[in-house]
Order: structure tokens, then sequence, then C-alpha cells
């Protein structure tokens, strides 16, 4: 196996960064791989944008990078990183385009053999009803004050309005809804382009997949969660949409110019970084908390369309939530570092919060279990609830990996496989697949990915995250 | 040098290099780049023009700003450019005339969405055979 000779390897699942790495480190990277993840990880720039993203000022622990880790633009995805709250900077470019890009896993009533005759109509009305894909418009198009509403108050202002319940709020992280946001702080920009895209699912890796639930490995906790083998589930992965990228657009702009004022430079134009206490710094973040909120209100007018395609079907739209995280976040968290409690902003790029029992932020019924950590497969394979451990919050800021990450680029994607010839695999599995744009769907094809079955061994045997249950696909709708 | 572009592979998203004799030309060059990513830019109707102002700090950010400025009109707007003209460009503004149809899906020819023009790894460069960029598009 080919790895970077710069790294050291501590253990079977910790690769060591050393700041010696490269001139200008301020901190130590850790990659959470084995040799076979870190073979592919090395393949890429993954390794330079974690020593890059050391080079911020202000950051403290570990530039992180997950098991699923892959280079992104900036920040790798799969990356972690963790700012003093009051002496540090923040990112847009750590957070993201897709503000609040994140998952959610709705249970049903139903099992396998209950919805295997239906699956077809099923899929043909979610696929109606939701709008996915390019320019599709919203069925809930909002105006300005609508608009208002959903930044400052997130999924709870789409429950007030009737579509869900007070229980879907609880459970989200945060509830739904990420404190400070400040409307005014997002552009009418950004706001234009939200108008028009509430519950809309949109494209690239966005889906939303009907699963069943192959395996459980922890059964009085898959309980908890409400999981039963063999019973029916949907995940939905969708995120802020042009709103959030709007925003993060505005922000680097702003920030690059900001940057001069103090004094910054950073290695990569992306990484454009402020003083979190700077008036740019508050202003990004109550701007991106707002879009946080927009993203988490989207997931829940998703879930409620979810809920009535399957009443209209099947009889009952009782889909409870197990559980909402967020993939591409800047959150403010109270952590150890060095032995002491210290306020933090963890970016987390492509990560998932994993706060396990008696986490302090874990109210009602997860404070004695952890929250659900959802991590989505590539198409076509299995997807994970995990629950997160102390060592996570020792040595991850409580954080673990978001999915498989890629493997391949979307033009040898595209090049090595054709959509009939993806369309016909998918159909020799019986997973029935619907999609708004071919090459799209082949740009997603499963082996563009890592495998995610190895990749949550590697953070189940790293003792971040452990496994509770693996669901796999039935359906899927892609934009 | 020829005006033309060509997609870059990056490992989760894709990149435009565009050339051209002069800077303007590249940059024309970049907008025709994103419009192929997003859909195939033959079945573009050119019923309705638009003109385009953008103002930047340096040439870098001009030129994800007028990037940005195409799929701002894109994704809110629902307008896609055809042909591009840019008429004017200096630094740190660009004036341009752009040509297109309104977005009415399910639409034949569409690709893939683009989310947004990221600053990672920009590049421009200039000298006496023409200019070449590079962006890198969030997909």
């Amino acid at each position: 196996m080919q790895t970077n000779p710069g790294l050291k390897q501590i253990d079977r699942y910790r690769f060591l960064l050393p700041t010696a790495y490269r001139k200008g480190m301020r901190i130590e990277g850790l990659i959470i791989a084995d040799e076979t993840l870190m073979a592919q990880i090395s393949r890429d720039q993954t390794i330079e944008q974690v020593a890059n993203v050391a080079s911020l000022p202000g950051l403290v622990g570990r530039s992180l990078a997950m098991p699923d880790a892959h280079q992104g633009y900036g920040f790798c995805i799969g990356g972690v990183a963790a700012a003093d709250a009051a002496e540090g900077i923040v990112s847009a470019g750590g957070v993201g385009f897709d503000i609040n890009c994140g998952v959610r896993l709705l249970r049903t009533p139903y099992r396998d053999t209950d919805v295997l005759p239906r699956l077809d109509s099923l899929i043909e009305r979610l696929f109606r009803d939701i709008p996915c894909g390019t320019g599709r418009k919203s069925r809930f198009p909002l105006d300005p004050s609508g608009m208002d509403g959903v930044l400052a108050q997130g999924a709870s202002w789409a429950v007030s309005g009737g579509y869900g319940t007070a229980e879907d709020c609880a459970h989200i992280e945060d509830g739904g809804c990420l404190p400070g946001a400040d409307p005014a702080a997002v552009s009418p920009r950004a706001k234009e382009r939200g108008m028009i895209q509430l519950g809309t699912l949109g494209s690239g890796n966005h889906f939303l997949e009907i699963q069943a639930v192959e395996q459980i490995y922890d059964a009085p906790l898959a309980a908890r969660f409400g999981l039963a083998e063999k019973s029916i589930a949907v995940l939905i992965h969708s995120g802020s949409r042009g709103l959030g990228h709007q925003v993060c657009t505005d922000y680097l702009d702003i920030m690059q110019t900001a940057m001069q004022k103090y004094r910054l430079s950073v290695p990569d134009r992306q990484l454009a970084s402020v003083p979190v206490h700077s008036a740019e710094g508050r202003s990004y973040l109550g701007a991106m908390a707002a879009a946080a909120n927009f993203a988490f209100a989207n997931r829940q007018m998703i879930t409620h369309l979810t809920r009535e395609a399957f009443s209209a079907i099947l009889g009952s739209g009782n889909l409870p939530l197990v559980y909402d995280v967020c993939h591409n976040i800047a959150k403010t968290e109270e952590h150890r570092v060095d032995g002491a409690r210290k306020r933090l902003l963890i970016h987390r790029k492509g990560a998932t919060r994993a706060f396990p029992a008696g986490h302090p932020a874990l109210q009602g019924e997860f404070a004695g279990t952890g929250h659900p950590v959802l991590i989505p497969g590539s198409m076509g394979t299995a997807s994970y609830v995990l629950v997160g451990t102390d060592r996570a919050m020792e040595e991850t800021f409580g954080s673990s990996c978001h999915g498989a990450g890629r493997l391949m680029s979307r033009t040898q994607a595209k090049r090595e496989t054709t959509p009939e010839e993806l369309l016909t695999a998918m159909n020799r599995k019986r997973i029935l697949v619907r999609g708004e744009s071919k090459g799209g769907l082949v740009e997603e094809k499963p082996d563009a990915y890592k495998d995610v079955d190895h990749v949550v061994d590697v953070i189940h045997g790293a003792g971040i995250a452990r496994k509770v249950a693996r669901l796999i696909p039935l359906a899927v709708m892609k934009g | 040098m020829q005006a033309s572009f060509s997609l870059v592979e990056h490992p989760s998203d894709l990149g435009i290099e565009a050339r051209g004799a002069t800077p303007a030309e590249a940059f024309e060059q970049a907008a025709c780049g994103l419009i192929a990513v997003i859909l195939d830019p033959a079945t573009v109707v050119k019923n309705e023009k638009r003109s385009i102002e953008v103002e930047a700090a340096d040439m870098g950010q001009l030129l994800v700003r007028w990037l940005s400025e195409l799929l701002y009109l894109y994704d809110a707007k629902h307008f896609i450019a055809g042909s591009i003209r840019i008429e004017q460009l200096g630094d740190r503004s660009l004036r341009a005339s752009v040509w297109g149809e309104q977005y009415r899906p399910p639409r034949a020819g569409t690709r893939c969405d683009v989310k947004a023009v990221t600053y990672h790894q920009l590049s421009l460069r200039s000298d006496t055979d023409g200019t070449v960029l590079r962006v890198f598009l969030d997909i």
C-alpha cells in the first residue's frame, strides 16, 4: 500500500500528520483511516488540505479527517477543525456552499413485505410530488415574511404551519433550529434563490431512498431508536439549496476583503477566514445559522410530502423521525482541550456530530443513549445508523464520518459507465431508481464512492462511533 | 491562442480551463464552460438578451463573480445563457451581453446542477500567447 511518507501511523486506525510535515502548520493533523483507506486518501490532495487547514490561525486540537475523507475545495470533505470561540477564526469555506446539507431518517409502521408489492407506485408518487433536479419549483413558495420565519425558526416554522409535529423537532440536531440566526445577514439575492426552493430535493448527491433495516448490531439501542429488522425507513439527503450556496458565495467575498484588515493570509483563497468575533465573523455566523434553519425546514417540508405519498399509496403516513443530522456546519460547542473546558467553534465539512450518552447538549430520550448518527452510503449500497462514543469527544470533537466518500471523479464515472449500464446493474440488485438527469445518475454510481461498509468498520474499529443498524436500499429517487 | 475551454477532473467536483487570445475571450470561454456543465449549449434558444455588469477587487474575484452571476440568473431567474459577449473587461470590472432563454423543466439536454463557483486553486495566467484561466465548481 502506498501511503504518504510524511504521515506517522499511530495504530491500526490513526495516522498523524506532524507539524513538521509542512512549513506553516500550526497544529497537527490526524486522519482516521486504516491502510486501505489511507492509500485511497493519499491518491488526491486530501492530506495537503488537512495541512492547509492546520495552517489556519486560532485552531486548537488537531486538523481532522474522517475515514470517508477526500479532496474538496479548501477544506477536505470529511474534515473537522475547531477554532477557539473567543480568539479563533471562522471560515465560510470550512462550512462549504451547501450549508447544513444533512440527512434525516424516518421510520415507518411497515415491514418490507408490506411495501415491496407497492414499491413502484410509491417511488413514482414520491418522484411526482417532491420537486427534484434542476429548476423545478417549490410547492411552497415563500413571501418575504415567510422567508424570515423559515430563517429564524427552521423546522419549527414548518411544524407551526401544520407540516409536522413537535415530536419531529425533538428528533433533529439542535431541535431543528440553530440559535443565533440573523435573517437580516442573509442577502436579498440569497433569499430570492430560496423563495422558490423550499421543499425541493436538489440534484448532485442529494436523494431520497426507501430502505429496509437489514441488520441490527445493538438490539437495545436500535429498539430505542425505533428500528426493527426488516422494517422500512426513508432516508432524505438535502440541504439549504440555492439560499445556502448564495450565503457562502457572499461571505467568501466579504471574508476575502476583510482578511487584509485582520492581516490574515491563507494557503487557498477558498479557506478565507475572519476572526469569530469580528463584525464579518458574527454576521457570517448569523447568516449561516439562518441558512442552516432553511435546510432544516427544507427537509421538514420534504418529510411532509413523503408522509403524504406514503398515506396515499400505503394508507398510513405515520412516519416518525429517527433523527436529522447536519453534515456541513460550524457550531459553538464546549469541549475539553488539554484538560480544560473550552468553548470552540467546530467546523464540520462533510462530517457528522456524534455526541454520546450523557452529553449535556442531549436532552430527552437521547440523553441516555447518544443521538443517532446517520451515515448514508452511495446509490445502491448500505446506509448505517451509528452512535457516538466518549472517544469521539476526546479525539474528534464529537464528530464522525458522514458517508462513503468519493473515490472517482464525476468525469471518470461518466467515462466508465453508461446510464443504461447503471440502471441494469441496479435492476439486477432489485433497486428501483428514478432520476431526473441520466448523466447525474451515473456520476453517483456506487463504485464512484468508497466502500461504505469498510468506512463504517473503520470508524467503529477506531472507537469513534459504534454500529447500531445497517439499512439497504429498495428504491431511490435522485435529482 | 484559439478560444476554447475544457473540463478539468477533480476528485469530487469539476473544473473549467478556459483559453483565449485575450482575457475577454478567456472569460467568455469560462462562461461557455459553465453552461456546458449545466446543459447542452446547442439546445439553448437565444430569444432573450440580458446585460451583466460585475465589479470586483481583483481579476480572480472578477472571474468568480462573473460566473456566479450567470449561476444566479439560472438558479433564481431560470435564465440560461447560450451566447456570450464580453463588451468591456478591466482588472476590476466587466460588462457583458448574454443571449438565452427561460429554462423550463423537464428539459432535454440537461446535464447537472452547479452549486457554486469556488476560489479553490483559482488561476489566471496571461502571456504573449494569450490567457488561460482555471476555476473549480462545486457540484
